[in-house]
């Protein structure tokens, strides 16, 4: 069943078309994969599909409801939530903290937060969720560091974790795995795999095919803001990275 | 004399630690560099002069023009608080209520301008329009009296002269603490932590479902309402008001001073920030003249405490950013309990 589906998204950046006509479907539950050369506009397509760009034409729907250009704090509420490709942790605070920011308590008002019991019921349920997530991710040991003291790879996983305290619909990722180690790499893609058993679905942008192509269910190939190549299940996969055409884009990296 | 300046010190360590704490939410916590601060300094004077004044002119229904207006209506009404302290202390709180809502409301008002803005030109905005009210209420003596002045209610006409400046001093004192308590208290919660997050990442806070914009409003509210009680004291303290007084040097950079100085993001190193800059404020106001002499300073030994300030901002800058006391994480009842559970296992 689809969740996602973008039509003819056209993006300009001034006199540049960084994408032009991108149509992808996202189907619930999958592990959809973004492949593509620098430059060739998978975070720009992220960016749109999450609120961060405005597309110039075209029409993104997630669960048929038209969420075209709709803001980025009003996509969580429809269950979207992402990671950016460079990380973007809050620094100056903890680990825990980074998670806890993830879901909205009603203590986050002026006027609730000066009353105890307005928020701290929701508090000690985050509090909890936010340490068995850590424990999942194996940061438990981390939960008082500054985010900002971290490795790339631990950042990483701070912001994964963080997008999991919403039990959000959709987890978009912008190359969750540039510059983490292979053994990091595969923790991070497990996770991903039961998070899929969970029933959340993902579109992920990726470089690293070598990591990921195990893990996937669905394959976009852009090259210059269009889509080139697509293919669905194992078969089709194989068939689309032996595509002649597939096969020179990334040779001619 | 020590006695006197310990007043004075004590005295000016409130109304600073108001204005400060307020701050430091807007800058320390969430990061709006609010390089217009002293507007709602300013808001608190044009509560007390600009509406309670008028509002004693039309009770006491004194004729005239409003400058010299307030002179009699105050007047009036000082030699009610004389006979009667509750009238006095009516007065203050009407002043703070009138001062708080009216700052809540140009706090609100203030930021929209910023809608669209990141940070860098957000403090050179609240600036400007900071900068411009200032000039209007200095300019147009329909206001608050202008470079002219008016005068204010003295609320507390009943005490003895002798003692005024002390009691004076327990008020602010008590007012600041309660000020203290509220931020606490506002601010070691979800609001607080939600705020730290939209100064180390608005697109992260944004994200995760959070409207930047409506998070700054409230922040400038609140701070402004709380920046406006500061000056509604102020204002109530001098027994006049001119506008000169609430210059950006004084009601802004200064206490961005204090907050660096102490710790942004850190409401008790903010007290401290506060209290080093005014204990060397006002000892250096009182010896200026010694100092002008004794050193020999061949300027106005005004400028001596602004060239001193402008240095230790750039220092703590360079040396210090986190301030004397750095910022703490925000440890919520529910947080702490389950890191007690944890560090017992
Ligand atoms: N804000 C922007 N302003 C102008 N041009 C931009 C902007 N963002 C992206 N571009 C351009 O659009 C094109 C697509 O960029 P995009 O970041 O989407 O590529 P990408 O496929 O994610 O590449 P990479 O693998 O390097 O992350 C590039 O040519 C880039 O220079
Ligand atoms: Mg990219």
């Amino acid at each position: 069943m689809e969740i996602l589906r973008t039509e003819n998204i056209v993006k300009y950046f001034g006199d540049f078309k960084a994408l032009d006509g991108v149509s992808i479907s996202v189907n619930k539950g999958d592990v959809t994969l973004i492949i593509g050369p620098n430059g060739s506009g998978k975070s720009t397509l992220i960016n749109v599909i999450t609120g961060f760009l405005k597309a110039d034409e075209g029409k993104v729907y997630f669960e048929n409801k038209d969420i075209t250009n709709k803001e980025p704090s009003e996509l969580y509420h429809h269950g979207i939530v992402r990671t950016f490709q460079t990380p973007q942790p809050l620094k100056e605070m903890t680990v825990l903290e980074n998670l806890l920011i993830g879901e909205i308590n009603p203590g986050e008002r002026p006027l609730n937060a000066l009353f105890y019991k307005k928020w701290i019921p929701k508090e000690e349920e985050m509090v909890e969720k936010a340490f068995k997530i850590l424990e999942f991710l194996k940061l438990s040991h981390l939960y008082d560091r500054k985010a900002g003291e971290l490795s790339g790879g631990q950042m990483k996983l701070v912001e994964i974790g963080r997008a999991l305290m919403t039990n959000p619909k959709m987890i978009v990722m912008d190359e969750p795995i540039a510059g983490v180690a292979p053994g990091l790499a595969h923790d991070i893609f497990n996770h991903v795999l039961e998070l899929k058993e969970k029933g959340i679905t993902f579109l992920i942008v990726e470089h690293r095919l070598d990591i990921v192509l195990r893990y996937i269910d669905h394959l976009y190939v852009m090259f210059n803001g269009q889509i080139i190549a697509e293919g669905r299940g194992e078969e089709e996969i194989k068939k689309v990275l032996s595509d002649p055409k597939v096969v020179e884009i990334y040779i001619g990296e | 004399m020590i006695i006197e300046i310990i007043s004075l010190i004590l005295l000016w360590f409130g109304i600073y630690y108001i204005v400060s704490l307020s701050l430091n939410m807007e800058f320390g916590y969430a990061g709006i560099p609010n390089f217009g601060k002293a507007l709602s300094v300013l808001v608190g004077a044009i509560a007390v002069g600009g509406i309670l004044d008028r509002l004693l002119i039309l009770y006491f229904g004194v004729g005239g023009d409003f400058i010299t207006g307030t002179t009699y209506a105050t007047s009036m009404l000082n030699d009610l608080i004389a006979s009667n302290p509750i009238v006095g202390i009516g007065i203050l709180i009407l002043a703070i209520i009138l001062a708080s809502i009216l700052g809540f409301i140009v706090g609100a008002i203030f930021i929209l301008p910023s809608a669209k803005l990141k940070e860098d030109y957000l403090g050179v905005t609240l600036l400007a329009i900071s900068e411009a009210v200032f000039l209007i209420c200095m300019y147009n003596l329909n206001i608050i009296g202008g470079y002219y002045g008016i005068s204010t209610p003295d609320i507390l006409a009943f005490v003895p002269g002798e003692y005024r400046g002390w009691a004076f001093t327990g008020i602010v004192l008590f007012i600041a603490f309660l000020v203290y308590l509220f931020f606490e208290r506002l601010l070691n919660t979800p609001f607080g932590r939600v705020l730290r997050a939209m100064r180390e990442n608005e697109d992260t806070v944004k994200a995760f479902g959070r409207d930047i914009m409506m998070l700054r409003i409230k922040t400038m509210a609140i701070g402004s309402a709380i920046g406006a009680i500061a000056g509604a004291l102020y204002s109530l303290y001098t027994v006049n008001i001119i506008a000169n007084a609430f210059t950006r040097v004084e009601w802004t950079f200064f206490p961005f001073l204090m907050v660096l100085l102490g710790g942004k993001g850190n409401n008790k190193g903010v007290a401290l920030g506060v209290l080093c800059y005014v204990v060397v404020k006002v000892l250096l106001d009182v010896y200026k003249y010694n100092l002008k002499y004794t050193l020999n300073i061949p300027f106005e030994p005004v400028w001596l405490s602004y060239m001193l300030f402008g240095v230790l901002m750039l220092l703590i800058l360079y040396y210090k950013p986190s301030g004397l006391i750095p910022e703490k994480p925000i440890i919520t009842p529910p947080m702490k309990k389950k890191i007690m559970e944890i560090s017992n296992k």
